[in-house]
């Protein structure tokens, strides 16, 4: 670990002066994990649009839960307790619980919303096993696995938030790019096809940025609650928009928001968990959305015309 | 000696099947002509299965479809498709424009966006269709025909030469089927095939130059007045798909009927 | 108490330790069990998930309110949560369009936040505690006594009956119309059933089984509970009753396995209930009879197995009919490993008699070659006749249908033919024999 970090103080006067008021308790740590959870919020709201347009939103929820046995298990196997560890075991096994997921909906042939119950349920409950096993025996470092049941952003490092910068980073990139090609298996995944798209891969890759945010997500959110990050922000940002590429966009702006207000409100209380304020200020968003927003906001329907523009 | 040339569209003792449940049983059509052809049959009956098997969209388990003499994947910038219209969700935040921009997308390929020849194209497609007004319109803020020539412009920009049409006029009104179809009829005269399932035989009878009569087989085939005749009806419509169903189920179950 | 800090389970006190713990965890999975089958049958899994993460918010009002953890004032916030969720997903959905999946995310993942804060706000005034909420104290169970007459039993084995009454009885009570709404809204709707309160009844049961559980497994292990000893039960069973009953078996079973595992394990109950259940339904996949894994496979063994034996007669009597009606011909190649064990199996039970290199059938291997060869030439002549096909095309299709059709079948397909008729190849069409399919 680097020794005690440089304070705002230290920092050019124009930057101290405009960040004055904010300088009790931030250090540069901070202001980097702020930083890096602040991409992660923007990635997660990025992935979300794409699989609340592909309508399978909850797609990341079987992924989120089923880090927690990854986490456990990277921790067991390399005794390792630093980050890029950990969510590379959590990672592994977010992918599992997706593959036993497919495995369960087209070879034994369960009922979709039955077989994502089951495998949330049942991993969730082998992770907190192998948690609870963990702590039970005392093994050293293996105290504070359970911050990542409801997040707790304040343990970042610099170097932690870098990495989950730098993976949501990649994940923005990889939706520029391809994002038409996204919209159009989302819209009518017969016509991609037929027109010789591979919608299966797409498909795939889709999953796949949603499980990266995931578990990029965790230290933000924690296993119970990163989900929220991805569904929520999409959700609003289809309020305001009829525009594929302006809801991505500002989906993104709302989870980044999310993030930065969740985890600054944690440091409001010491023992808060990031999770939970962190969903409940995208909550807030998607009531103000739903509100105010024009044309399909409440307010402004109750101030239409009956019968005015707006589609069936 | 002269080559004779591959027919346009050729379904060779095609069997679909649902699973292990055949639904088409070894079909044998053969398109040669460009015209404006037909798909009838009863609901249920297969007709939307045999243009997505031709799409490569559903397996087939017996036999083989050629555009051209080739397999689809050879020609698919020659194929033009029109999904049916439930399959889509009118609530997307598209506007009337971008999904017309789609039809270029297969010819663009992964990493070019839509520039401007894609646009005029765009613009090009919808005037035919004679939708160029409502370009900006978000696609939910649409009536059934027009949503319906949405799709038929985004066909259009594909700039094929075969198109395949599933129920194009499902749920549209009489002035907007005509407006489509006079569109066709056009598409047609350039020299294209165009393949049509549709559910409504007096219409049928009107409009298209040939038909197939489908009815989890192919009961008939060739010039409209030739085959939709009281006699073929009746094998259609009336049916003797219960004894096809028993054995498809039968296979499916991998065991006997009783 | 919290199970990640070191003192999952203190010095083993004996039977009644155990024994308490494992009524409770039984009790309260059967309840969940027992809701949980109509969740899964009308494929509303997910809502119950969401129920279970949204009631926590109701159960910490509540307890602020001055209720006692499982006491009523609990139960009727549990249940007032879950009608607020369903209330809220339904407005989102139609003001919005919006997949429901969508707004019972946004909902349960937003009232289950609020309920971790307000948790963690008052934590010194309810006996809650964030961690607690997500995975129970099961635990602490057998050393919170109540007395109940003479006695003194964990308050919340008291609780757990409670609920199990609870829901029990409701669901009983409507049981007729629970199964009818679950297997066919539509129908039920248009004879008159209110379907509305019959899915809010359910829901609100959710939500009081859900308390129960709160305490023993915490929130995301509900979910556990409630689906997958019922989605493991319509695997093996396919009549509602039974699917409720083996489920609530199958449940309690697991709870009392889980708490043994995770004894010996010394790891969180919760967890390994979870785990055991999970292994329950696994298996269920695999053995299932008729759907499980290992019977599928085996019937498509089945299938292919006659196939061989089917085929491999059928060539040796047409190489007969070619050759003028001879009894004896020329032992065919086998086309295939499984047409060489077929082959192999039919000359060692006597069906072909081999000899030097030729065959010949016997009695009941020229019934049998006969019947194939009948269903065979009948698919041709129906194709011929009912589909625009080609002569050279009848074939490739009557060789695998061949395989599936059954006497009445042929009868129905030969009735559609003049007396005599030839398949269109003009070859003769074996008669029925008598018996065998």
């Amino acid at each position: 670990m680097m020794a005690a970090a440089p304070t705002l103080a230290a920092w050019p006067p124009l930057v101290a002066v405009a960040a004055g008021p904010l300088d009790a308790g931030l250090t540069y740590n901070t202001l980097v994990a702020l930083a890096g959870v602040a991409t992660v919020g923007f990635a997660a709201g990025v992935a979300g649009t794409l699989a609340l347009l592909r309508r399978r939103p909850l797609v990341g929820d079987a992924a989120a839960h089923a880090t927690l046995l990854g986490v456990g298990a990277a921790f067991l196997l390399t005794g390792r307790r630093d980050l890029p560890t950990l969510l590379a075991g959590a990672l592994v096994s977010a992918v599992a619980a997706l593959v036993v997921l497919v495995f369960l909906r087209r070879i034994a042939r369960t009922r979709d919303d039955a077989a994502t119950a089951i495998v949330i349920g049942v991993s969730f409950g082998a992770g907190l096993a192998l948690l609870a096993g963990i702590t039970a025996r005392g093994l050293p470092g293996g105290a504070g696995l359970e911050q990542f049941l409801l997040g707790h952003a304040a343990a970042l490092t610099a170097q932690d938030a870098l990495l989950l910068a730098a993976a949501s980073c990649a994940t923005v990139a990889l939706v520029a790019v391809a994002f038409k090609e996204f919209v159009l298996v989302a819209f009518d995944d017969a016509f991609a096809a037929a027109i010789g798209r591979p919608v299966g891969l797409i498909d795939t890759a889709l999953v796949a940025l949603v499980a990266v945010m995931v578990v990029v997500g965790l230290p933000a959110a924690g296993a119970v609650l990163v989900t929220a990050l991805v569904v929520i922000p999409p959700v609003a940002a289809r309020q305001w928009t009829t525009r594929a590429g302006r809801m991505l966009l500002l989906a993104g702006l709302f989870g980044l928001a999310a993030a930065v207000a969740g985890v600054l409100a944690s440091t409001l209380r010491p023992g808060l968990a990031t999770g939970p304020l962190v969903v409940l200020t995208a909550a807030a968003i998607c009531v103000v959305s739903f509100a105010v927003a024009p044309e399909r906001g409440w307010l402004w329907r109750r101030s239409t015309l009956p019968g005015g523009e707006e589609s069936p | 000696m002269t080559a004779v040339a591959a027919p346009i569209l050729e379904f060779h003792d095609v069997t679909v099947a649902y699973g292990r449940r055949p639904v088409l049983w070894n079909v044998d059509l053969a398109i040669a002509e460009p015209c404006l052809f037909g798909v009838i049959g009863p609901n249920g009956a297969g007709k939307s299965t045999l243009l997505k098997a031709a799409l490569g969209l559903v397996p087939v388990v017996g036999g083989y479809v050629r555009f051209f003499g080739a397999p689809l994947d050879r020609v698919r910038g020659r194929v033009g498709y029109v999904p049916q219209r439930e399959t889509v969700d009118w609530d997307f935040p598209v506007s009337v424009m971008d999904v017309v921009l789609m039809g270029t997308y297969g010819r663009l390929g992964w990493l070019r966006r839509p520039g401007r020849r894609e646009r005029d194209l765009a613009r090009h497609c919808l005037d035919r269709v004679g939708l160029v007004g409502l370009a900006e319109r978000q696609i939910g803020r649409l009536s059934g025909g027009q949503q319906q020539r949405v799709f038929l412009a985004r066909a259009l920009a594909q700039e094929a030469d075969v198109y395949l049409l599933d129920e194009p006029l499902a749920g549209v009104d009489v002035r907007s089927q005509e407006q489509i179809f006079r569109v066709l009829a056009e598409v047609r005269d350039q020299g294209k095939l165009v393949v049509v399932v549709h559910h409504d035989l007096r219409t049928a009878a009107e409009w298209f130059d040939r038909v197939a009569l489908i009815d989890m087989r192919l009961v008939a085939t060739g010039p409209t007045a030739d085959v939709l005749t009281p006699d073929n009806l009746r094998r259609t419509y009336a049916g003797r798909v219960e004894l096809l169903e028993e054995i498809g189920r039968a296979v499916a179950e991998r065991g006997r009927t009783p | 108490m919290n199970p990640t800090d070191g003192t999952v389970l203190v010095a083993d006190a004996g039977f009644a330790f155990h024994g308490w713990s494992m009524a409770t965890a039984a009790v309260v999975s059967a309840a969940c069990a027992l809701v949980g089958s109509f969740l899964v049958v009308r494929r509303m899994s997910l809502l119950g998930d969401a129920i279970a993460h949204a009631v926590l918010p109701g159960i910490a009002v509540a307890v602020l309110a001055g209720g006692r953890l499982g006491g009523p004032l609990v139960l009727a916030g549990a249940v007032a949560a879950a009608l607020v969720t369903v209330w809220l997903t339904r407005v989102i959905h139609e003001s919005v369009g919006l997949a429901e999946d969508a707004g019972a995310g946004v909902v349960f993942t937003s009232l289950f936040a609020l309920g971790v804060v307000l948790v963690t706000l008052f934590a010194s005034q309810i006996d809650l505690d964030p961690q607690c909420v997500l995975f129970g104290i099961l635990e602490l169970a057998a050393f919170d006594l109540v007395p109940l007459g003479p006695f003194l039993v964990p308050r919340a084995l008291v609780t757990a009956v409670a609920v199990l009454g609870l829901v029990a009885a409701t669901l009983l009570a409507t049981w007729r119309l629970q199964v009818f709404t679950a297997f066919d809204q539509a129908a039920a709707r248009a004879a008159g059933v209110p379907v509305a309160a019959v899915t809010m009844l359910l829901l609100g049961t959710t939500a009081v089984a859900t308390v129960a559980a709160f305490e023993a497994v915490g929130a995301v292990l509900v979910v556990a509970m409630l689906v997958v000893p019922a989605a493991t039960a319509e695997l093996l069973v396919h009549r509602m009753p039974l699917v409720a009953a083996v489920a609530v078996a199958l449940a309690m079973v697991g709870a009392c396995l889980g708490w043994v595992a995770a004894w010996w394990l010394n790891t969180s109950a919760a967890g390994m209930m979870a785990v055991v259940l999970g292994g329950f339904y696994a298996l269920a996949v695999l053995l299932a009879p008729g759907d499980g894994l290992v019977a599928r496979g085996a019937a498509g063994l089945g299938l292919a197995w006659r196939v061989a034996r089917e085929d491999w007669l059928a060539r040796i009597w047409r190489a007969g009919e070619e050759a003028g009606g001879a009894g004896e011909v020329a032992r065919p190649r086998p086309r295939s490993a499984i047409e060489r064990a077929a082959a192999a199996w039919l000359e060692w039970s006597g069906v072909v008699e081999s000899r030097r290199g030729m065959v010949r059938l016997s009695a009941a291997g020229v019934r049998e070659a006969e019947t194939v060869v009948r269903s065979h030439r009948l698919w041709e002549a129906w194709l011929g006749r009912h589909a625009e096909l080609p002569l050279d095309h009848l074939h490739p299709p009557a060789e695998w249908v061949e395989h599936h059709l059954g006497a009445a079948m042929r009868e129905r397909i030969e009735a559609e033919m003049a007396a005599g008729e030839a398949d269109p190849h003009g070859r003769e069409i074996p008669r029925e024999a008598g018996g065998r399919p």
